[in-house]
């Protein structure tokens, strides 16, 4: 794309420059963590220290961010000095989500023995790596941390590959309502694993559910989940407060969401109701990213000319074009130029496809800037493709 | 790995067992390979559930039908679709084990179904299996089954395993009662090849085919087996090396003329960039070819699905997939062969005509 004049800087151009934090976000294999670390190679390249935080990259994209058996703290990613402007630095790190949440727990916790009965508690173990929104509030809550620390004028996360890219805006919301919920404050009563005399405090509802739900499990399971949150009861204004501290970063306008989607309608789907759903909070939108998509092929030939060419090309060779299946075709020039006008044909098809379901996709939602990351030949392994994106993402245009 | 294939032909070698898992990284075309193994069911007179279990919507999109609920409707002759929800399935199984019909507004002014249902996937999981389970063993009044095959749209391969062992993973908290012993029930079923085979469907590029050997490998550790692997969007070649390298000597500037000549007037650029699409075109054949390559150095075997470049893509295009699989099996397809030429054919099939 480079015979294009430059685009006016983009409100995603603009957020490489000026945002503190980028969060990539989008459905699960649309190229979020290949963006999230062009973006933070962008902002490296104009002189700011940037920090990639990522989930699970690619193991060749690793290996060229020198990430690989890397641990939960950033490590500077070596850039040849070409790539840099004076100042400019990327480092990157792998989210573990376990880790970071048991230090948040003994963070919390009243006492390291209150801590240890925690992590030690099958409810937690199990919670802890399943519970919805657990690894996306956890991956927040490590940006929040190093947010604090301010050692760095961008970081730019990677959210995880969730079910639905919406649920990570919940995450801190469903935590905090999780922990004040009322079936929580129900286990929290004595006598509740039990399952007798809270029908007065709570209501008859709930106590039909602790019957049933007693009968279903066995008595065990409720008694591992009243000691559970009772442990957890004293971590639980920490854990709020520290959830509405996410948000309240989150809602910063120098904290701006990316939004990432292949030319497919499913994710284009989701790339609009988060598109919805960020206008709703509150938050920033710096662009979308349109990740693999076939390149726009010129209008010239028309669809009529290259039909008639591939026939004429074909006969010239001495193939019927009514039996293309025949095996037995002599290679020759003329087959191999039909070849070619028939690729292009394809690829035309692809990208008009493409580009007509991105704007259905996208069909009444504000959209503050749209850059087209074109199909690339191989896998993004190494910095100079990353840095080919980078100069997409900054430079590129916009709609 | 355990494969059903290389033994037997045939629809068989496809759908032998009676629930086909279908699984993958994100964004491969999960959904739409399951629907085309669907239509490949009934093609083969099989009585075809198509199950969606993460409410996406994604079948009845790209089939064009109103909205999938919990209730199992046929939309096609012969095959039946649903989208299974977890809170349903707990009102269900609350009845179906205690009878108990009033429970469901019960849990719903208690917010206890948020917990069940959101809070803890693991719950979440164990439903869906559950109802899997149910529906694979409910039978018809003459005692046949309900479906001869059940092909489920299932959580992607980084999730897949947890998933389908929920079951299990309760029975470690849970220890009596009737959730226990209908786990046992369901990993019998899971881990029986005549039964549930996974079928992982990928795109030939790195991440994806690295989730996929992964993947492969947490299911034999589970003990569930794994069917074909779907290598989905094969780019169909309308050069091979041999063009590619006569283009080349022709040089932009001639083949510009030569196809003006022929009808296709165009511009030095559409020329320059036509030669440039066939590089990569060639580039993108061998990629494919030496991921596919790796696959099969795995041990799985790789059946392809063709990246149909046409301007639309629907039903139709779900059918000429549907046979571009029987094909590959030896049956009849004739709307791929109507589709594809023999060159397209035998990228896709990776040499097997």
């Amino acid at each position: 794309m480079s015979q294009r004049p430059p685009a006016r800087a983009s409100s995603l151009a603009a957020a490489i420059t000026d945002a503190h934090i980028l969060v990539a976000t989008g459905a699960g294999g649309v190229g979020k963590t290949t963006s999230a670390a062009a973006l933070g190679l962008a902002a490296a390249q104009q002189g700011r220290r940037a920090l990639v935080l990522t989930i699970d990259p690619a193991r060749r994209l690793a290996q060229a961010m020198g990430l690989e058996g890397l641990a939960d703290e950033p490590t500077r990613v070596p850039l040849p000095a070409g790539h840099l402007a004076a100042g400019g630095e990327l480092w990157a790190m792998m989210l573990d989500m376990q880790t970071t949440f048991d230090r948040l727990i003994h963070r919390h916790a009243g006492s390291a023995e209150e801590a240890e009965a925690i992590t030690a508690n099958r409810i937690y173990r199990q919670l802890s790596s399943t519970l919805s929104g657990t690894q996306e509030y956890m991956a927040m809550e490590r940006l929040h941390e190093l947010h604090e620390q301010g050692a760095f004028d961008l970081l730019v996360i990677d959210t995880p590959p969730t079910r639905s890219a919406l649920d990570f805006l919940d995450a801190p919301r469903r935590m905090t309502s999780f922990l004040e919920g009322r079936l929580l404050k129900l286990l929290l009563k004595p006598g509740v694993a039990a399952g007798r005399g809270i029908g007065k405090v709570v209501g008859a509802g709930a106590t039909a559910f602790m019957r049933v739900a007693g009968r279903v499990t066995g008595m065990e399971l409720l008694q591992d989940l009243a000691d559970f949150f009772r442990d957890f009861e004293g971590m639980y204004d920490g854990f709020k407060q520290r959830a509405e501290e996410v948000l309240v970063l989150l809602r910063d306008p120098r904290s701006r969401f990316v939004v990432v989607t292949s030319a497919e309608p499913p994710p284009l789907r989701e790339a609009r109701f988060f598109l919805e759903r960020l206008e709703q909070e509150g938050l920033h939108a710096a662009g979308v990213v349109v990740n693999r998509i076939s390149p726009e092929v010129p209008r010239d030939p028309s669809d009529a000319g290259l039909t008639r060419a591939v026939r004429s090309l074909q006969e010239a060779a001495g193939v019927d074009p009514d039996a293309p299946n025949d095996l037995d075709q002599q290679p020759s020039d003329e087959l191999a130029m039909s070849g070619a006008l028939q690729l292009l044909s394809d690829v035309r098809n692809l990208a008009a496809r493409q580009r007509r379901d991105v704007s259905a996709g996208l069909f009444g939602v504000e959209v503050p800037a749209l850059v087209e990351v074109p199909l690339l030949d191989g896998d993004v392994h190494d910095l100079d493709g990353l840095a080919s994106i980078a100069a997409t993402l900054s430079t590129g245009r916009t709609r | 790995m355990r494969s059903s294939l290389p033994d037997t032909e045939g629809y068989d070698a496809l759908l032998g067992p009676h629930v086909s898992i279908v699984t993958g990284k994100g964004g491969v075309g999960k959904t739409t390979a399951a629907a085309a193994l669907a239509l490949a069911g009934v093609a083969s007179g099989r009585r075809t559930l198509l199950m969606e279990v993460e409410g996406r919507q994604g079948f009845s999109r790209v089939f064009g039908t109103q909205p999938w609920d919990y209730a199992e409707r046929e939309f096609r002759p012969g095959l039946w679709g649903a989208a299974i929800d977890p809170a349903e399935s707990v009102y269900e199984y609350l009845e179906l084990f205690y009878g108990l019909k009033r429970v469901q507004w019960m849990m719903e002014r208690s917010n206890a179904l948020d917990f069940v249902t959101t809070a803890a996937p693991g719950l979440r999981d164990l439903l869906l299996v559950g109802k899997l389970y149910e529906i694979a063993a409910r039978r018809r009044p003459d005692g046949r089954r309900a479906y001869d095959l059940i092909v489920v749209d299932a959580p992607p391969t980084g999730r897949i395993v947890p998933f389908l062992q929920a079951p299990e993973a309760v029975t470690d908290i849970v220890r009596v009662g009737p959730i226990r012993r209908q786990a046992g029930q369901i990993k019998e079923m899971l881990t029986d090849p005549r039964r549930v085979q996974a079928v992982i469907v990928t795109l030939l590029e790195e991440m994806p085919v690295r989730e996929t050997t992964e993947g492969i490998a947490a299911l034999s550790t589970a003990g569930i087996a794994t069917g074909p692997v779907l290598a989905n969007q094969i780019t169909l070649p309308r050069l091979d090396a041999a063009a590619h390298a006569r283009l080349e000597a022709i040089g932009a500037e001639r083949f510009r003329t030569e196809v003006s000549d022929h009808g296709a007037r165009m511009s030095g650029r559409t020329a320059q960039l036509t030669l440039d699409l066939a590089g990569a075109h060639i580039a993108r054949q061998r990629h494919q070819g030496a991921l596919r390559a790796e696959l099969a150095e795995a041990g799985a075997t790789v059946l392809g699905l063709p990246l149909l470049a046409g301007r639309t893509f629907g039903p139709d295009e779900l059918e000429v997939l549907a046979d571009v699989l029987a094909l590959q099996v030896g049956e009849d397809g004739p709307r791929a062969e109507e589709r594809l030429d023999a060159d397209g054919y035998a990228a896709v099939a990776g040499g097997r005509v």
